[in-house]
């Protein structure tokens, strides 16, 4: 399994790109910004993207959607039908996601955008801006809160120890460091 | 990847060599080795004994150090961005002038660790213990102390505006 990181130019928004060695085909993980950089390590790899999954509807996490959606034909997959003036297969909590021989699970992680999602490989969950290196994404009400901290709860902390959390900004963790350390947790 | 039968001169030979960069190396124990200047990054080294070693001026970015014990150890200049040092024991390390920038630290045993000089930009420090540690003149513009203790630690001359909600600073120099 591939996992390759990009820092983007918008609000330090993080894409990352996973793909099958076996298959060479590739799924984005969020489009803040559409980066010559991603391209460039798709080509020197030899990947295929196919798919671009978007955690959340928001700018620095979508920007660069539709010029990835003309460039590579990709398919978008997000808790919404529509994303950034893209058309998406709408997907939710326990749906599965082919990239070759690797296999995604869908996880809903709601709170800092009511539709926000997850999706989890194994060793690997990509949470947007749900969680956070010690901290966890804003939200407009008491209730998302506690929805958000209670979905971290049952589906990331749930996750191997070992499991690396990549997120929407700032640097990866793993599940075993934010579930004792995490000061919104513990 | 680093198998079981590898014993450590040829591991620090292949890591000398540039050739473990990205590599899911382990727990392996290191302590004490000359690493200086070596390229490990995006290197898996979760768990990793490392006490005493030497990794000044290494290309540790994007690196997991997590639950790692670094105590001791010299990453000085190391460049440190993006690495994953959460849960690791830094105590009495020195990362003068390191590179943290956008490193996680969460939770993090840094207990009369030495940062001074060291770029922290974005970094997150969130309940890591900063005791006597000496962050001076480092930069922490919108690093995440949340909850840390910073108790006794010397922040003279650091830069930059931090969040340092409900964080420990009795005795702190500033």
């Amino acid at each position: 399994m591939i996992v390759r990181h990009f820092l983007l130019d918008v609000h330090e928004a993080n894409s990352f790109v996973v793909a099958c060695e076996e298959t060479r085909e590739a799924l984005l993980v969020d489009a803040g910004a559409f980066d010559t950089d991603v391209e460039a390590f798709l080509r020197g790899e030899g990947l295929r993207l196919v798919k671009v999954f978007i955690t959340h509807d928001h700018f620095d996490h979508t920007g660069g959607l539709a010029e990835y959606v003309s460039r590579f034909d990709a398919e978008v997959l997000c808790g919404l039908a529509q994303v950034a003036g893209c058309k998406a297969t709408r997907v939710k909590h326990g749906d599965h996601v082919e990239v070759g021989r690797l296999q995604g699970t869908v996880l809903e992680t709601p709170g800092h955008t009511p539709e926000g999602l997850s999706l989890a490989f194994p060793g690997h969950v990509f949470t947007g801006d749900a969680l956070f290196a010690g901290s966890v994404g804003g939200t407009s009400s008491e209730r998302d809160r506690l929805r958000q901290l209670d979905a971290i709860r049952k589906h990331i902390f749930t996750l191997p120890p070992q499991t690396e959390i990549h997120v929407g900004h700032g640097p990866s963790s793993t599940v075993a460091i934010e579930s004792r350390f995490n000061p919104f947790f513990v | 990847m680093s198998g079981p039968a590898e014993n450590r001169e040829a591991l620090l030979d292949r890591i000398r060599a540039g050739a473990c960069a990205g590599e899911r190396l382990g727990a392996v124990d290191l302590s004490g080795c000359d690493l200086s200047g070596v390229n490990l990054r995006d290197a898996r080294l979760s768990g990793a004994v490392l006490k005493g070693a030497n990794l000044s001026g290494a290309d540790l970015r994007g690196a997991f150090f997590d639950g790692a014990d670094l105590r001791e150890a010299d990453l000085s200049n190391a460049d440190l961005e993006f690495a994953v040092l959460g849960a690791a024991d830094l105590s009495g390390a020195d990362l003068s002038g390191a590179n943290l920038q956008r490193a996680n630290l969460v939770g993090t045993k840094a207990h009369g660790a030495r940062f001074d000089g060291a770029r922290m930009y974005y970094s997150r420090p969130g309940n890591a213990d900063f005791r006597n540690a000496s962050l001076r003149g480092s930069d922490i513009q919108r690093a995440i102390f949340r909850r840390a203790n910073l108790s006794g630690a010397d922040l003279r001359d650091a830069t930059g505006e931090a969040n340092f909600e409900n964080a420990s600073m009795e005795g702190i120099l500033r």
